[in-house]
Formats: structure tokens, sequence, C-alpha cells
């Protein structure tokens, strides 16, 4: 390693060299300074005095490496090509703000190059190599981690999703006045999965009610997963290729565990071309369903008939504003105007529009990066006259990013607008028919009242008389009729002869282990369907379970079991069945 | 793949499994220098364990580089946290501050009479160790390290996803218990 460069610099120069390929190389290559690229960036328009927000000057920063480093004309002439290297770690935080901070990677520069220089693909690969060696924004930093580590890029609990989605399904049953209208968690080979934005849970999660009431009225036979649901990627935005296979190997094996059909993707721009259109090559997966954006899901709806709208219901005057990703990269532009007047009177279009669009000012991760908001706003002008132009109050969009971006400017710049989404319109436009308003009694009200287990017969297995009565008097103070056996013959002759609503089974037993009892239920047609909740205290007996050709148990505890968990899985492996039972087909 | 096996009389266990929600007696949380309970895990340490643990670790300070150290796991299922502060990204000499970590942590777990305790891949994900590499030196760790202490019973080794868990069983299965040179 040289002497005067930092162990950083280094690193990311090593690394830029296995991020070469055909299409990066061209477009470091290709560039001519025409000068095209500066009137389609809004950064430009809204600064015209300052060249460093030019498209172009921001790729002679990532260039002059390339030829330095990688160009033989770099190596041979230098001071002719303007070769240069990148040597201390403060260099390392310059080209931070400038890749970061002055490029939302929206890519209307690069549809409007002459010579195909797709400036945002090597401004994304620049990020990855400097999050590599852990130069970035501290929003970055903290979006990836939690998407990383949870699952989500908001961090999201899996308590709180599963709560969130709770609390919208008791929504829509109170607006529809039906309980039978559920949001199935978990429920094996649906048509439809559907996957959302973790913004939807933690700060706007009426489209997810929305969407659900949507579903419902279609008759979908849909679900939504407990895990993998985050349609989004942090790994498109911040460069970094192992995020984003990550991500979306996570949406990909729920997808093929649950054995769906067809992902719908709510409206988000990003997630859309993450999990659609680039997830599969980060994964190294290939995918063997359907994907598809709620856009058209709810198109379809309506054009099949499967939905009644009533147009009259949104009666304010729209424009609509396309999403780079969703528009721009992957063409979606026709189909959410075709829904938009399915569902409003008076749609204006902003101009430019479809591909030729101006950003909205919060892409490429640009709202978590709060030390930049000052810039981002000032951009934010070309949007805002764009909006202003329009006389609409109402701006659409098919993203969340987007309604988040729109939102800030639009209050930074005082325009009287407000921002929705598409969903919103056509759950507000549905026609609700009569027999959906019939209030039905369900069942599960009176039994909450009784008792959490209210009228269900519970066997309890296990060899240690101190656990079958801990666990006896746990489920019975909870309403439950609690059965016992202490061995696996007299488990198998008293499920048979009582068949009870559900059965914790305990793995080490004198006489026939758990496994066998297991295998026994579960090849019994009489006992196949009891869901089983597996309590052992040997973790490595778990083969005795997983490697049997039956199906999984429905439950899986380590012991000891607090109280609070054997209730809490008790009552999830009771919701997930009656959300089955309820779901039409 | 096998995803259990016996090292020196301890049960080592791969599952996929959020480490902050494991009933398990402690956990390893890849901490920062400053101790700051950040996204990710940290936030949900925070979250789920309540603010007692922020408040411990506030009152120590810093951790320095490779060292951890134990605290309370408040509200969470665990009863104990074991912050390690190990290499992150591309830092120089990552083999040898790894292992340094591992070691440490293991000799902390031993002092306060822990028996199960659960590892992430250790500097995978986020601080972008490959995880073939954090998962043949956390094997050599506690294989070193059990081969001189028997106190440990459990060690779950918890994988963020499918993706993770089938970059890290090749190496786990491969692993061979008694060859360490």
């Amino acid at each position: 390693m040289p002497e005067d460069r930092s162990y950083k610099a280094e690193k990311v120069i090593e690394r830029l060299g296995k991020k070469l390929n055909r299409q990066v190389v061209g477009s470091l290559a290709a560039c001519v300074h025409c000068g095209m690229c500066t009137d389609s960036c809004h950064y430009v328009l809204a600064n015209p005095g300052d060249p460093t927000f030019a498209p172009a000057w921001k790729a002679d920063r990532l260039r002059k490496l390339f030829k330095r480093h990688y160009d033989w004309t770099g190596r041979v002439f230098p001071w002719w090509v303007g070769a240069k290297s990148v040597y201390t770690d403060k260099d390392l935080e310059e080209l931070k703000d400038i890749v970061f901070g002055k490029c939302t990677n929206c890519r209307r520069c690069s549809i409007n190059c002459p010579m195909g220089v797709d400036f945002a693909t090597f401004n994304r690969m620049a990020r990855g190599l400097l999050v590599s060696v852990g130069v970035m924004p501290e929003g970055v930093a903290v979006v990836s981690k939690d998407q990383w580590e949870i699952g989500n890029q908001m961090g999201v609990l899996r308590e709180d999703y599963l709560d969130t989605i709770e609390w919208m399904e008791e929504t829509i049953q109170d607006e529809l006045d039906n309980p039978k209208a559920v949001i199935p968690i978990d429920k094996p080979n649906t048509d439809v999965v559907y996957t959302i934005n973790p913004r939807e849970v933690k700060y706007d999660p009426r489209t997810i009610s929305d969407a659900a009431k949507i579903f419902h009225m279609a008759g979908e036979n849909w679900t939504m997963p407990s895990e993998g649901w985050d349609m989004t990627n942090f790994g498109l935005f911040s460069g970094d290729d192992d995020l984003g296979g990550s991500v979306a190997s996570r949406v990909y094996d729920k997808m093929h565990e649950l054995k769906g059909k067809k992902i719908v993707i709510s409206e988000c721009g990003h997630g859309y071309r993450s999990t659609r259109c680039e997830g599969q090559n980060w994964a190294g997966m290939d995918v063997d369903f359907e994907m598809e954006s709620s856009v058209i899901t709810m198109r379809d709806y309506i054009k099949e008939g499967r939905i009644q709208v009533d147009k009259s219901k949104n009666t304010d005057k729209y424009t609509y504003h396309d999403s780079c990703n969703f528009a721009r990269s992957c063409g979606l532009f026709e189909e959410p105007r075709e829904l938009l007047n399915l569902v409003t009177d008076d749609f204006s279009e902003m101009y430019p529009n479809r591909s030729e669009n101006y950003c909205c000012t919060g892409g490429g991760g640009a709202m978590s990066m709060s030390e930049y908001a000052p810039d981002r706003l000032k951009s934010a002008k070309i949007k805002a006259d764009q909006l202003k132009a329009t006389g609409a109050n109402v701006v659409v969009t098919s993203c969340h990013n987007c309604v988040d971006g729109l939102a800030d400017l639009i209050k930074h710049y005082k325009l009287d607008m407000k921002v929705t989404q598409l969903v919103n319109l056509v759950a507000n436009a549905l026609v609700i028919p009569e027999e959906a308003e019939v209030a039905v009694k369900e069942p599960d009200e009176v039994e909450t009242l009784k008792g959490l287990f209210a009228g269900k017969k519970i066997m309890v297995v296990d060899d240690e008389p101190d656990l079958r009565v801990f666990y006896g008097s746990v489920l019975e103070d909870n309403g439950a009729e609690v059965i016992e056996a202490a061995d696996g013959d007299e488990a198998i002759g008293l499920a048979m002869a009582e068949l009870p609503d559900l059965i914790t089974l305990d793995l080490s037993m004198p006489g026939k282990d758990g496994g066998k009892v297991f295998e026994a239920l579960r090849k019994n047609d009489a006992t196949a369907s009891i869901p089983v909740c597996i309590i052992t205290g040997r973790p490595e007996l778990r083969s005795l379970i997983y490697d049997r050709p039956v199906p999984a148990p429905e439950g899986y505890l380590d012991k000891p079991v607090s109280e609070e968990t054997l209730i809490r899985n008790v009552r999830k492996i009771f919701e997930v069945g009656r959300a089955m039972e309820k779901q039409p087909v | 793949m096998e995803k259990e096996k016996v090292i020196n009389n301890v049960h080592v266990r791969v599952e996929v499994t959020d480490i902050t929600d494991l009933e398990i007696e402690a956990f390893v949380y890849y901490a920062r220098s400053d101790l700051k309970l950040d996204a990710g895990y940290g936030n949900a340490i925070t979250t789920r364990g309540g603010m007692s643990i922020r408040k411990e670790l506030e009152k120590i300070g810093n951790l320095a580089p490779n060292a951890s150290l134990i605290t309370d796991a408040g509200q969470l299922k665990a009863k104990y946290i074991i912050h390690a502060n190990g290499p992150k990204f591309q830092e120089q000499d990552i083999p040898l501050k790894l292992k340094t970590t591992m070691l440490g942590i293991l000799a902390t777990a031993k002092k306060a009479g822990i028996t199960r305790l659960a590892f992430p891949a250790m500097g995978c994900g986020y601080y972008g160790i490959p995880v073939p590499q954090s998962a043949q030196i956390m094997l050599e760790a506690i294989e070193e390290f059990t081969s001189e202490t028997n106190e440990l019973e459990e060690i779950v080794l918890c994988m963020l996803d499918l993706r993770q868990q089938g970059a890290f069983l090749p190496v786990f299965n491969d692993f061979k218990v008694g060859v360490l040179s």
C-alpha cells in the first residue's frame, strides 16, 4: 500500500476494479462533455451558477479515479486526461457529499444523454464503494442497519407489524360493518401475496386498510406475509448489492414458503424497481411466480368488474406525479393514468411528464439524509413550479418516497396542495354492495368476553407433572378446557378420543418420544389437522420433528416457556387458523 | 445440511431467528465503540428491553476495540447482553481482531457463569465481513475456548435470513472438530 494513501482509500480503489462492467465502463468512457445533461438535472436548474451540480462535473469526480487506476491513458498521460486518485479519508468524505448529496439517482440525465452515459448507475456504484468502507451519511447508515437486521428499512419489529395489521383489520371490519373482512397473515397457496413499504406501517396505515378493503371487495384470495413483507430495498439507494440481495431474497424466500402465485407490490417506485426488476440479480435467484404493481391489480379489478367504483366520490382537481423509478426506470406511466381516469373526473397532466418528469427531490434515499436537506429543498423549486402550474389541489403519485418528498416541498413552498395515492382514491370510490354492510355476528367477540381460549379444548403432553400443571393452569385461566397426557401412547389415544383443538407436545418423553407421537398424529386422518405446538427443553432434538415426512408443526417453543410466551403463541396459532377459515376462496 | 453439531460437549446449532427476541441466557450484540444502541438490533434491544439497558451503557461510556462487556437485558427474553466491539467494514486485520473479539466474548460469558449463549454472524450484514470468513473464525474460537472449559452447554448461531444461513452452513458443515492447528 502506498504510504501516502489511507487504508480506506486503498480499499475503495481496489473494489472499484471489481465493480467495472461493460455498462459502467461505457458510461465512464463515453462522455464528450456536451452539456446536454445539465439542462435535465433539477439540481442544476435550481442552481444555475454552480457547476458542481452538473452531472458531467459530478461524473468527472469518479471518472478521474477510473482513468488513473483502470484506463491506460490515465496511467500514461494522467495530466492530459484528468486522471487523479483519492488519498485521504477527507477525499472520501468529499466524494460522499457529491454522490449522496448532489444527486437523487433519478436518471433524468441518463435518458437525455446522446452518448448513452448512465450517470445514475455509476453514481450508485460509487455510493456502494464508500458504504463498503463505512463512509456514508448517518441516515443511510441507520436505514441500512435497520433493513439488514430487522428486515425492513424502518426497523418495524415483527410484533408492531402484526399489531398494525390487526388494527387495520378491525378498521375495515368497522367501516364495512362486516367481521368477515379479514387481513390473512401467512395463508398458503393464495393468488396474491401483498407486500408493502414499512412507511405504511409506521406513518400511513390507511394505505394498508384501503388495500385490504379493495382485496376484500374483489373477493381476492390473498394474504400478507409475516416476514419478508418489505418490498422496498435500500440497497438500491446505498449501492450495497449485498443488502439488495438480502432484502430481495427475504421477499422471494417467503413467497416460496407460502407457495403464492403472485406478489402484488404496493405503490412504491423504488420498491417496485427493486423487487420486480433488480432484486433477482442482486439475490442471484430465479423466481417462478409473477410480480405486479398494485396499480395494475386495482385497474384490472375495475375493468373486470370485480369491484365497482363511483368516481363522483373523488371531488378534487387532480394531477399525477410520475415516480422516477416507476416511470423512467420501469416504464409504468400509462397504467396509473388509466386507473386515475377510472376513479376521478378531473385530472390534468403536469408538464413535463411520464419519463421526462422531474424528480420529487426526495428520491435516492435523499429523505433520510438530513444534512443535505437545504440543497434538496432548494432544488425542489423546479418541482414546486411544476406542481403550481397544474392548478390542481391534489397531486397523486404511486410512490411512498414521492409522497414524503412532495409533502415536504409543498410545505416548504407553501403550496395549497395535498398528496395522495391511487389506493386511497380507489378505496374512497368503492361502491359497497348492501349485503356487505350486513353485520354478521362474530363468535370471537363472545369468546373474548369468556376468555381468550374459551370453547377450545387443548391437550397438554409432557412427562413432567409440574409443567403439565403450569401449562394447564395458564390455558385454563384463559378459558380453555385442558386435558393432559404424560407419555406418548397416552397422548395418541387421548387425541383420537377427544380430538382437541390444539396440542402442546414435549419431545423428550419415556416410551414413544414426541417425534413419533407427532408423526402418528399427522398421519392419522382424524388428528392430522390438529395444530401442534412443540415445547421442548432439548433443542438438539428438533430433527425428531423437522426431518419427518409430514407437515411441520404450527408452533415451536424452547423451554423454559413463560406464561406470556405460551399465551401469545397459542393465540397466534388459533388466529392464523381462524383467518384461513374465514378467507373467501 | 446439518444445522447442529457438538463441539467439546457444547451443543452448537444454526438457526434463522431474531437474536433480540430469543429465549436464551445471553446474546451478543455487535457494539460500537461509543456503546450507543443504534439502529437495527440496537433499536430492537431498546424497544423490547426498555431504557434500563441504554442507561447502563451510558454509565459505562465506551468500549475498546475487540473488547466486550456484559449488561442486564432489561425486559428482553434473555437475561444478559454481551456487547462486543468487533471489527467493522473492511478494516485491517479482520481475522485477528474477530478472533480476539470472539475469545473475549466467551471469557466474559464464562466469568458471568453463562451456559446458554447466542451469537449473530459476527460482523456480517451491515458491517460487511464475508459470511464464510466470519463463520470459520467463529467456529475456531468456539472450539479453542471450549477445549479448556466445559461450562457452556448450548450456543445458538443466529442468522439474519435464509441467504445468510445458506452462506454459513457450508463452513459449519465442513468444520471438523479437533483439527485446529
